[in-house]
Formats: C-alpha cells, structure tokens, sequence
C-alpha cells in the first residue's frame, strides 16, 4: 500500500520514489554492517594513533650518575644512552601455548579456552651511545633491534587485523563462526567484551572568562568587571590585563580585539567598567608581574615573576592556539573573540550556548579509549626501560634492552581494563569503572543493541533533567525510544540506525586549502576589517578571516562532495555571526542524507538502477558518496541545512511552491524511520503506539529468546536461551532485513485473541493452548556452562580431575557423585539435577607426620555440583588446556523449557504479561473455522496503554497471512487502518478483525465479537521454574546465625522494617517476637550475674561456672539473638560496652521474669 | 445413518428424551461435514469436545536414542517424533498401558504398545532428510500416515514424487547419524495434544435469515449492491433477472453483524433479520489422518455413549442415594 503510493510516478520520470531510497539504505548496511563505528574507530588506533603516540613519546635519554670510582679512570667525560622507538609492527593474533609453540589463533578457541585474543606487538628500537671525550669530539656508535616484543594487543573482531577480516560466510561457519556475527568486541579471557562508548563534551577547557555581576561590585563605576581564570593562576585576572600582558597596552589596541565595531555603543560600554578597572596598570611588565604575583611562586623576584607569568601565557594559555613563542596576537585574537561572545550573549544578540546539543558533544568509542590507555601504559613502558637502563648504566652494567623492555606491562594492562572496566591502572585513582562490559547474548537483537550503546558518565544519582531528556539535536543520531527505565533513563542512549561517527582526520589538508584560497591570517589584517568578513575556524580555533565565504563553503562543500577533501568534515557557515566553523575532530555524531539541488535530488532513478544492477558489492554505497548523492551532515551542520523529510515533500515544493514549507530544501532524508535504533525499528507501527510503550519494548525486546548466534552449539555460554520453532514474523518493518530478524527471529506469529475467558487472565496474565504448547509453541532450551580448572597450588602440587572417593576424601558434598565418570566429569547424554556432581576435582592434603597417625583422608574435594535448583542433560563436555598449560573443563548442560503457569510472555508493544492458565484446545474459544487461539489476552491491557500498533499488527498479520505476503510497518509510510480494512474484508472476514466465537466448554456463542488475528509474541528469559522458592528451615550464616539470603542459597524470606512495622501496629507483639527471634537466631547463653560475661555451662553435670569471679552460684540463663552473642570483632576489645548491654538486657529479661 | 441417542433418563422421572439426526452431506477420508439436529448445543459440543480430546489414537510416547549425531538433541527429535500422525484404526480395540495386564503397565507389550525403529546415516555430501518414511514398523497396521496414504496411492498410480517425501523429523549432514527406538501407545488428546485424532472439529448454529422484501424494495440498485457487499462472506446475491436480493448460501453467513449493521447505517433498521436455530448444527469435521474422519466421529460416539453409562451406572448406585438423601435433609 505504501508502495503504490510512492509508485505515484511524478512528471519526471527520473526523480526517485521513497521505495527506491531502500535499494541506497541497503547499499549503506551491506557495506558498513551494524557495528562500524566500533570497527573504524578501532582500526584508526591500530592504524594510526598507536603508532603516533609512540612517535610522540621522547627519546630515553640517560646519563650515568657520576659515581665515585677511583680505580678505573674513563676514556670518556660523559657516555650518553639514547633511545628511541620506531616503527611498530602488529601481527595477527597469536597464542603462545606453555610448551612455547606459537599458532594463530581463531576466536573461536579463544573463546572455548579462555584465551585472549590479542596480537603481539612489535617495535624497532634504536639505541645509541654518545661517548664524548675529553676534547669534545663524540663518538657515536647506533645499534638498531628490529621488531622488539612490546606486549600484546587484544584485537576486535572483524577489525582489519582480525582473522576473520574478509573472509566468506562458508569460510566463516568452516571457522565455527556465525556469519551474522558482526564483530566489534574484543574476547578478553575467553569473555567477549565490549568496550563503553562514552559520550562527553567537549573537554572542558581550564580556562574561563566570566562577566561580574552588577551586584558583587561594590559601588565602582558600574560594576560589570570582566575576568579570566587562567591555569596555575589562583585569582582570577582582569581580561584587560591579560591584554596587557600580551603586549597589548593602548586601550585602542584592546578593543578592537574585543568589539569588531567601535560604533557598536552597546558593547562598548559594557567592557567601560573593565577598562576602568586596569586603569592602574599601563604597561607590560607590570601586567605580567600582576598575573605572576598571583601563581604559585612566592616569595622569589620580579624577573622571575615576570618570566614564569610569560610562560603561563605562552604555554597553558590556550595551547590548541599555539605554545610557541610569537603566538601572542593569534592568542589576543582569540582571546578578544571569546570576550566578543561574551558580551554578545550579555547584551542578548546571542543566546548561551545549548550544553545539551548534541554538537558540542563527542563519543569516546574503543579506538580513543583505548588510545588513551595505551598512551598511559606506554609511558609506563618507557619509564621502566628508563629507570632499568639507568640502574644499568649506573652500575656499569651492559645495557640489554630485551630485558629493559617488559612486554607484561602492555600485555597486562589492557587485558586488566577490558577484564574489569576499570579505565587505568589498578589500584590508582582517577579510574573509570564499567567502561567495559560482557558481551549481552540473550538475543541477536540484543547483541545488536549493546554494540550500538552509549553511556554518558554524568551521575546517575544528578538531579538535573536536562542532560537526560531528548534533544532536538538527538534526531537521526539517537534512538528516541531506546534507553533504559528508571536511574539510568536518559543517560545510556542508542545510536540510530544510520549513525556515522566520526573517526577523526587530519586538519592541515583544511588549513592548507583555507590558505590556497585566500584566507587572510592575523598578521595580515587590521581589526577593522573583521566587522566586514567571515571569521574562520577550524576545530574551534581560529585560524583567519575571509571575505567572500560564499565561495569558499560552495567549494568545500564541492570539494567534500568529490571526496576531494574527507567526507566526514564539518562545514558550519553561520551566516548571522559571520562564522565559518571547520570540524575535523572524532566522535562527531553525522549521519548521510541526499543531497538537494533546486528542489531536485542529486540522486536519480538511473543511479538506482544502477546500483540495484551492480555485480559486486564493493562499489555501492561508497561510490553513491563519491559521486555526490549523499553526504555527511553532522549535527552542527545540521543546523544549517534545510531538510525535506520525504522525497514526496521535495516533489510537493516543485509543484506548488506557495504551499511548500520551504522553497530552498539543501537536503532529504534518506528514510524517517531511521530514526530509531536497534530494537526499536523491530516495533512494528512504533508510530501508533504511545511513546513509552516503545521504550518498554525496546527493553523487552532484549530479554526474548531466539537464536543468538548461529554458532550456539560450538560455543559454551555460561547461559543461552534457544528457542525452538523460531518464527520469521508475519508483519515486518524494512529495517528488520538489515537486523538479520528474518535469519535470526525472536518469537512466534501466535493466534491472539482479546476476551475476556474464564477471568483467567486478568491483571496482564494470558490464557495459553495447551495443545499448542504440546505441539511445540515457544518451547525453549536452556543452556549452562561450568567450568572448571586443576589449578596449581604452590609449585608441586597441583589438582586432579577425577572422581573422588569416600574413604579418601574430605569435605564431599550431599550430592551424587555416581555420573561422573572415571576421568571426574559426567558424559553427555548424562541426566543430572539438583546438586549432582558434574566435575569431580580434588587436591592431595599434605601429610603432616608430626601429628602422628596419618590422618584418613589424603584428598580434599573441590568438586563442582549442578545448581540446586536446576536439572537437565549434559550437553557437552569440553577438555583442553588454558594458557598456562592446565588441564581446563566446560560442561554444558541443556534443558528444555516448556512453557507453563507462571511464564512471561510479551508482544511486540510493551504488552508484556505471564501466563494465568492453559487450556487444552476443546476448552478454548473457537471460531467457526475451527480456529482457536494460542492467547488469549485481556481487553483491559488496552485502552489506558494505548498500544494501538498492537491491533494494527493483529489486522495486518491477519491479512498478510491470507495473501501469503509479509505485512510492512515500517513507521512514517503511507499505511493507514482503512486501507489494510478494505483488504481483510476482501479476504472474507469483518473488515476491523473481529471474530464471532464460541464458548469451548458450553458450545454457545460468545455474546461479544472477538478481536482475533496473529500477533507476533516473544518469550522472555523470566521463567517460573527459575523463581520459584520456598523454605521452612534451612541453611543459616556462620557468623550470625540468621537464615541465609537468596534463593540460590535456599535462604529465607526477609522479614523486613515494613513488614515489622505493620506487626507492630497490630499490636502482634508475639508473632514478631517469633518471627524476628524464635524462627532467625534464637540462642542461649548462661551468663555470670556478676560481670556480665558469658560463664561456663555444662548441663549435662548442672555444673556452672564463671572462671573470671570464681563464680559458681550467680550465673543466669538468657535467651538473645546469636547476632548479639558473635559480636563483630571491633568490638570484642570494648568489653565493657558489651558487658553494659548484657546487664540490660538483663534488666529487660527481669523485668518479664517478674 | 441416523444414531439414537439415550437421555439417561429413570422411568419415574419425565422424559427428556429427544432423537436427534444425523445427515452426512459431505463425506472424505480426511474431511466429513454433517448435520446434527434435534438436539441442543450441550450434546453437540459435548460431540465435538470428545472428538477433539478423547477419542484415542496411537502416537509415539517413549524414544530411546542409541546414536544422535545431529543437529538436533535428542528431546528436540523425541518431540517431533511424538508428533507423527500414525494409523490408529485399531486404537480403540488397543489397551492404555496404564490398565494393561501383559506387562504391568510398563507400556511394551504387544497388546499395548507398537515399537519402530530408525537408523539413519548420511555419507553422501548432500545432506539428507530424515522422514517418517524412514520410520520401521513393527506392526504393519500402524505406522506414519503419509507413509500408509503413499501406499496406496502408489499402488494405484505413482504420481507427485515430492508429496511422498515424508514428514521430516531431521536433516543429517555428511557423517552424522540417528539411531533410535520408538514406542507408540495409546492415549487420548486431553493428555497430550499428539493423540489428538482431529485436526478441526467446529460446527455452527443454522442461521435463519429473514429478509424485509418490502423494505428490501425501497431500495435502490446501488444501494442494494453495497448492501450485499457489506457482508464479508457471500450470503446475499442479487438475482440478476429480478434485481432482487437473495440469499446465495445462508451457512457462509458468520454471525458478524456486518450486514445489520450496514442497513442499520443506511437508514433502514429491520431490514434484515437473522436468528441462529437453537438445535440445529453444522459440523465440519478434519482428521489428522489417524483415523478416518468418519470413523472419528462414530468413535466420538461411543466413547460418549460409554461416559454416560458411566455416569447411568453410579446413578443406579448409592451415590444417588446420598444425594437423594442430601437433598432431602435440606
């Protein structure tokens, strides 16, 4: 339906519909794939910034210290060792197995083994040694170490340097992969790990410049002194001054730094007061020495006040200007610019900066996070080369850099980070946790949706709602409907579909262009010129002036078209502030759009064809950029950008202009339902439900079950959900094909009815077919790995796999050790449940011969047992070894999960409830086809969620599945209720979906008409069987006594403060006493009446005694908690506390006695 | 074929008795539609209620796998094998498991229970498809019912090769195998939906439609087209001689309103009047193939007639009596 409409062929024949739009989004996902950002963000530090931040770390210069060696007189004044760091080499991923054979390594074995899969990296080290003689001559002498092992390098998967880069699918499952597995995260130990990407600011600069207020002014002119906080400075410094400073002293001078325009009276006497202020100081010198006087040095000379107030300037003021020298009028430029914005805003030309526009914000993804980690890990590595080579040096040792270097500290490093999310090193502050993340594999959706995460670290507990609100500037960059309930809400986001971030390019290709195109720099101009023309920055620095931007953005914006200049530059021109903003930097959120030329879409219906045409897949999305149909807009640069929201809106706007909304569209959007992320384009009809409901679903959506990975049953996830009869779902959006839903569904086109039957299913419980249960709908498996490993205890002695035996083992547990077989680990096929023993392990007890007799037993057991609660089959048994060469075991064990009572269960809409009763099929409703429903869901789950997609799927699966066609809702087309009506009622049934039905126990009609059609249904990980708890009496905790917590432990139900205070307000003194007391800790204690402290009972002989007071008579039995008894060990110093609180206990116990 | 039915009524108490009939209109294999009057909707869906849910058939109950190198685990292809229609024409004359006295219940006699065997390996590069053909019976009477209907009909002429594939329990690549032993039992839908023998069982209440000529009349022909296209299902036809509305097949009309509605909307309420007949059905009746879809409802019969008598013989006992009793202390 929506089709025919878009098919409306316009009078050009060339323009292209929306329907085509698909074939170019198409192009884009079989190109880029779900996960590039993380892929091209890490390949840009593999690349580049690895080898960058190796080149910028210094040379290790050392110079022995002049030791005291009388006997040995040197040939040498001074011997210098240099050295330098070159070129970095990275291999593929190795492992090293314990004997020393090193073979690549797949990730598949990394995850089986627990391995890491990393790289070795090398690098070319340089070392020279400078021996200067006594008559200044030096002898040089170079010794070059190629390819030196610096530590190793966990690799992404699907990255360029991954085994698995570019290989075929039927390569891909050959290697035990899935060939929907889209990479992206790195496997860490056996754990796939996903780093965080962090989404901040821009980094917040030292410096600030701040208007006064009028009233902290006292008397003074006017008051509205201006400053500025400089670095290492302590007060904050008058901006004239800083002028002053710069070697600014005329007033003049200053303000035309400041305010453009000298006609402009408004700003002008705005900056009156802070001129008036620096009136004092006139001169350079005196402005240096002001600023000196207030940084860290005290108590030295004017000189050097003067030259550390220098320095500050030079080198912590504004450094991304420059830190050179003779940076002082580029510095004042800026400078005065800043103030120039200030006082716009303060006279309200300029409204503040929005800190919440996602322009002013920069995602940190696996390649910068890890850049920055590996900078600091590298310093690490330098500065222990330094001070080994040092001592070395010192103790006239040779130098010998196979030892000076230690790889570990990379190794080790980023391993431990990625293990652990905590960003640094260990034990130190200044430390980011959960930064990292296991890898979620519930469903493929779920993958997904984690790879495409963000997380912004602004604390959850701030009450501030701005930041977690949805902005403006979060369209087409942000999943609207993607983000987390409760703490979190707001602040983790999900990229849309179509995000590109950027990974960052080089900005001296701009600058060089900005020159060859006539920019004029500061030492070309005079400030009054500025008024008159375009200001230019590039990332954020001002670089010139230009006086006919027209031009130059027309033919960047040419030149970036072409690919001339990188098409992930943003070119801001602020036509109203006379700005020209240049954007090179990474992390910026830009998203491709077609590009609009008078009304026109560059891109036409022969390119289409093309592209539909193509025989390799490499040329598509790439070449439609190269050839200037789409480009990158970025969400700064979308501010200045007309965007149509559909084709047909361009092709309305030609036709009739007087009614079109804008006559100079610059671009179009490709689709407006890519919008959504992940799991929200998984919604169909998102556009008629309520917009929370898409939230909750997008939630949901993650907990279903399906098929994971195609490859589930050569991995050993600690737990995995299968579903067995995956559906493809009857209704579809288009952005499921590119998901891979179809391939890897979630869920189950079920038969839903909405009655009410039985009243079994009221307050969001479902009635369920139990003869559709039995026939196999939404049955599941389950999966739970253990594992296990002969850990080495000391250097001999080590653990054994095998089955242990009563008479020689210590510690056995309750549970049966009868399926395990004679290597110690129950065979595949095994029935297992409760606390069975799965791997039988135990370690040799050291025979002490001091005590004599050998004790009975030689082994202790260290056995692993199947979890209380569950029961299953052993799937599968895995043996091999770990890193270090131990022997190493995963046990899978599977069950099946048939849907029962207490099962939960949701659509597609935030509909989510659990199972209320099963009928068999003659006890359901049925239709005069014979039709009965699988659920059956209540009416009043409807009307206050308004989840009105829900009913539109319901129709439209009703018809798809007369017509043997997919449904599409997709949100934002042009279907609508009426159309798929019409077309249900073609098939033969009441056109809204209803259905007259009758009663399966009494065969009578029902007397209302049901709503009734396929309703795509997921099953939810939350299972009764996997709840349910109960206990009476039952494990306790050692150190108080109490029932234990939690229903892995068996523990008890927590008799909590409400629920005490409401025995209290009945007054049930009794029962609370029972609860709290009698049925927790009860305890019995003898204590001495005369001091207080727990005496010697013995009750058998009616003998009591307190050994401190020699007392034998004045003893007296308590009954307190055995919490009270154990007091926690600080205070078992403070005697006398405890005595006191056992005399009035005492007291109290009298008292009732009596 | 007309069945009298017993209301189990004493002989001091009024008759309730009624005799009800049966009329077969349309009778297949796998498909029987028949009437049902005289009787009300009680019987009828106690009619359907037994056919869908206790008339019993014979299905795999237990599999003991010796080898399972699929894909699939073993409960996953336990599962499927479980649902495997097989020919149940003797399931009525076999014996539960649980109330056989051969082999004490433990279900693997041959009074109570048929064994089949499967062993399959694929060694070829394509990959091979496992079906209910592969299924070896030890009673020729039962066995998968695609294999039994493709008995026959090749005996008669062997047409459509891809039909004849078999139901498909799993599909092997090279090197894997499945081995296995499977036991069929007897049992009955409401245990477990595999021996459910019908695959639909549904009847409908007989529509009496009652069309208001005369206000039919003052409509116009346009009007009456829309009138009769408001109906999802083709009930009403206009006779193209007379221009007049007729009812072209009373039975497609399903109670969805949509035709009283419609006149309701044109302004002419009473246009149109349909009632259901209290006692009088329409059953359509689809066998899953275990048994005959005739047989299927003689058997729904039987078992029905065997439940009353059931509930005849404890009314004859004390039971009666306690209740008699009961209520008269009231």
């Amino acid at each position: 339906m929506a089709d025919d409409y878009a098919m409306m062929e316009t009078d050009e024949d060339d323009e292209i519909t929306q329907e085509d739009a698909w074939a170019v989004i198409s192009a884009y996902f079989e190109e880029k794939g779900l996960v590039r950002q993380q892929l091209d963000s890490f390949d840009e530090f593999i690349q580049n910034t690895m080898q960058e931040i190796v080149d910028e770390s210094a040379d290790i210069e050392i110079r022995p210290e002049s030791q005291h060696n009388p006997g040995r007189q040197s040939d040498f004044v001074e011997t210098i060792y240099k050295i330098s760091f070159g070129q970095i080499y990275l291999s593929r991923p190795m492992m090293t197995e314990s004997d020393g054979e090193t073979a690549t390594l797949f990730p598949k074995a990394a995850r089986l083994r627990n391995l890491t899969y990393s790289a070795p990296l090398y690098v070319d080290v340089t070392k020279r040694i400078i021996k200067k003689g006594h008559d200044c001559e030096e002898v040089a002498e170079t010794q070059d170490f190629a390819k030196v092992f610096i530590g190793k390098v966990p690799i992404m998967l699907r990255s360029s340097y991954c085994t698995l880069y570019q290989n075929s699918e039927k390569d891909l499952t050959e290697l035990g992969e899935c060939p929907y597995d889209q990479g992206g995260y790195f496997i860490i130990n056996g754990t796939e790990v996903r780093s965080m990407a962090e989404n901040q600011n821009r980094p917040a600069s030292s410096m600030f410049v701040r208007m006064l207020s009028r009233t902290s002014a006292k008397g003074g002119s006017s008051g509205q002194y201006i400053r500025a906080t400089l670095p290492y400075i302590r007060a904050d410094i008058p901006i004239i001054i800083i002028f002053r400073a710069l070697g600014f002293v005329a007033d003049k001078d200053i303000l035309e730094h400041i305010c453009y325009d000298f006609s402009d009276t408004q700003m002008m006497e705005l900056l009156r007061p802070s001129l008036e202020e620096a009136f004092v100081i006139q001169n350079q010198q005196v402005a240096l020495d002001y600023i000196g006087k207030r940084g860290a040095t005290v108590g030295v000379t004017r000189e050097k006040r003067i030259k550390y107030a220098k320095e500050i300037l030079q080198k912590e003021m504004l450094p991304h200007v420059g830190v050179g020298e003779y940076c002082e009028t580029k510095k004042a430029y800026y400078f005065g610019y800043i103030i120039h914005r200030l006082l716009l805003c303060a006279i309200g030309r300029r409204p503040e900066d929005d800190r919440d526009h996602y322009g002013n914000k920069r995602l940190d993804l696996a390649g910068p996070l890890l850049g920055g980690l590996f900078r600091m890990l590298f310093r690490k590595l330098t500065r222990d080369v330094r001070s080994y080579v040092q001592k070395c040096v010192d103790n006239g040792k040779d130098v010998n850099l196979q030892f000076a270097i230690k790889a570990k500290t990379i190794t080790s490093g980023l391993k431990y980070s990625l293990a652990t999310g905590n960003w640094g090193q260990a034990n130190q502050a200044g430390t980011r946790a959960g930064v990292s993340q296991v890898l979620n594999r519930l469903t493929y959706a779920s993958t997904l949706s984690h790879l495409r995460r963000l997380n912004s670290p602004i604390g959850r507990e701030g009450k501030l709602a701005k930041p977690r609100q949805l902005h403006n500037s979060h369209w087409g960059m942000m999943c609207p409907a993607e983000t987390p309930e409760g703490q979190a809400c707001g602040l983790v986001k999900n990229l849309a579909l179509m995000v590109y971030i950027t990974v960052g390019s080089a900005a001296h290709p701009i600058l060089e262009f900005l020159e060859e195109w006539s920019t004029e720099n500061f030492e070309e101009i005079s400030p009054a010129v500025i008024p008159q023309s375009t200001k230019i920055f590039v990332n954020g620095c001002w670089v010139g002036i230009h006086r006919n931007p027209d031009l130059l953005v027309k033919t960047l914006r040419q030149l970036r078209r072409q690919i001339d200049v990188n098409t992930e530059v943003g070119v801001i021109r602020d036509i109203r502030l006379k700005e020209l903003r240049l954007y090179t930097d990474y992390g910026r959120c830009s998203r491709p759009l077609f590009i609009v030329e008078k009304q026109r879409l560059l891109i036409k219906k022969k390119d289409i064809r093309a592209l539909q045409q193509r025989e390799t897949p490499e040329e598509g999305w790439h070449d439609l950029v190269s050839k200037g149909f789409i480009e990158y807009i970025d969400t700064e640069e979308e501010e200045t950008t007309m965007i149509s929201m559909t084709i047909n809106d361009l092709v309305n706007a030609r036709q009739n202009p007087e009614e079109a909304y804008s006559e100079t569209y610059t671009h179009c959007e490709i689709h407006p339902s890519l919008i959504l992320g992940v799991c929200a384009s998984i919604i169909p009809f998102p556009d008629h439900n309520q917009s929370p409901r898409n939230t909750y679903q997008s939630a949901m959506g993650k907990q279903a079950m399906g098929i994971y990975v195609t490859n589930y049953q050569l991995r050993m996830d600690t737990l995995a959900y299968v579903l067995y009869y995956p559906q493809k779902p009857l209704v579809t959006t288009r952005a499921m094909e590119h998901l891979h839903f179809r391939q890897l569904p979630a869920g189950i086109n079920a038969i839903v009815a909405i009655a009410c039957y039985s009243g079994y299913n009221q307050e969001d419980s479902v009635i369920m077919n139990q003869s559709s249960i039995d026939r196999g709908f939404f049955r599941s498996l389950f999966f739970r790995s253990y594992r296990d490993e002969e850990k080495k205890m000391g250097t001999l002695v080590k653990e054994d796999f095998g089955r242990p035996n009563r008479e020689n083992t210590m510690g056995m547990r309750h549970g049966s050790y009868e399926k395990l077989d004679d290597d110690g680990l129950a065979p595949p096929g095994t029935r297992v449940s409760g606390e069975d023993v799965i791997i039988g392990k135990t370690s040799p007890i050291p025979q002490d011969d001091a005590q004599g007799q050998a004790s009975r037993y030689t082994r202790r057991d260290h056995s692993t047992s199947l979890r209380h609660s569950e029961s299953g089959m052993v799937d599968q048994v895995l043996l091999t070894t770990n890193a270090d060469g131990l022997r190493f075991v995963k046990v899978r064990m599977r069950s099946v999960r048939i849907p029962q009572i207490g099962d939960k269960f949701s659509s597609r809409h935030g509909q989510k409830g659990t199972v209320g009763m099963t009928y068999t099929q003659e006890d359901m409703p049925w239709t005069v086809e014979g039709i009965t429903p699988d659920i059956i869901v209540n009416p009043h789950a409807i009307p206050s969620r308004m989840t009105i997609g829900q009913l539109i799927e319901c129709i439209m699966g009703k018809v798809a599945a007369h017509m043997g066609k997919e449904g599409d809702a997709t949100p934002f087309t042009d279907v609508t209720v009426d159309n798929i009506s019409k077309a249900l009622h073609k098939c033969g049934y009441q056109m809204r979906g209803f259905e007259t039905m009758y009663n399966g126990h009494t065969g009578r009609k029902l007397t209302a008409m049901i709503f009734l059609g396929p309703t795509y249904y997921q099953r939810l990980k939350h299972m009764v069987d996997d709840k349910i708890h109960s206990r009476g009496r039952g494990p306790v905790q050692i150190l108080t006594r109490q029932p234990a917590e939690g229903r892995s432990r068996d523990g008890g139900l927590r008799f909590g403060e409400m629920e005490r205070d409401c025995m209290i307000a009945h007054g049930a003194a009794h029962f609370l006493k029972e609860r709290l007391f009698d049925q927790s800790d009860a305890y019995r204690v003898h204590v001495c009446e005369k001091c207080g402290l727990i005496a010697i009972a013995n009750l058998k002989k009616n003998s009591f005694e307190c050994r401190g007071c020699k007392n034998k008579t004045d003893i007296v039995q308590v009954h307190i908690p055995y919490a009270c008894r154990a007091r926690p060990p600080p205070l078992r110093t403070q005697t006398s506390i405890y005595e006191a609180s056992i005399q009035k206990l005492f007291a109290v116990t009298q008292i009732v006695c009596t | 074929m007309t069945e009298k039915m017993m209301g189990g009524a004493g002989a001091s108490r009024t008759s309730y008795q009624r005799y009800p009939r049966v009329r077969i209109r349309e009778m297949k294999d796998d498909y029987l539609k028949f009437e049902l009057r005289d009787t009300d909707a009680s019987m009828a869906n106690a009619l359907r209620r037994v056919m869908l849910a206790e008339v019993p058939t014979i299905a795999i109950d237990l599999v003991e796998i010796e080898a399972n190198s699929s894909v699939l685990n073993d409960e996953f292809i336990a599962h499927r094998l479980g649902l495997i229609p097989l020919t149940s024409d003797d399931a009525m004359s076999m014996r539960f498991s649980r109330d056989c006295d051969a082999c004490d219940g433990d279900g693997q006699c041959e009074f109570c229970s048929v064994e089949f065997f499967l062993s399959v390996r694929c060694d070829s590069d394509q990959t091979l498809d496992v079906t209910s053909a592969d299924l070896q019976s030890t009673n020729p009477r039962v066995c998968p019912v695609d294999v039994a209907a493709n008995a026959l009909s090749s005996a008669a002429d062997g047409y459509d090769s891809a039909e004849q594939k078999g139901i498909i329990i799993v599909k092997l690549r090279r090197g894997q195998e499945l081995r296995l032993r499977a036991i069929a039992r007897k049992g009955i839908g409401k245990d477990h939906a595999k021996w459910s023998p019908a695959a639909t069982v549904t009847f409908m209440y007989e529509p009496q439609i009652h069309i208001n000529e005369d206000l039919m009349e003052t409509l116009t022909l346009e009007e009456k087209r829309s009138w009769v296209e408001s109906s999802p299902t083709k009930v009403f036809g206009i006779d193209p001689n007379t221009q007049q509305v007729v009812v072209v097949d009373a039975e497609a009309y399903t109670y969805d309103d949509e035709v009283i509605k419609k006149a309701e909307a044109m302004g002419k309420p009473g246009l149109i009047e349909i009632y259901p007949k209290e006692d009088s059905f329409i059953f359509t009746v689809e066998s899953t193939g275990a048994i005959k879809a005739s047989q299927l409802v003689i058997n729904a019969i039987d078992i029905l007639k065997q439940k009353l008598d059931a509930v005849r013989l404890q009314d004859e006992e004390s039971d009666m009596k306690e209740l008699t009793s009961h209520l008269g202390n009231l």
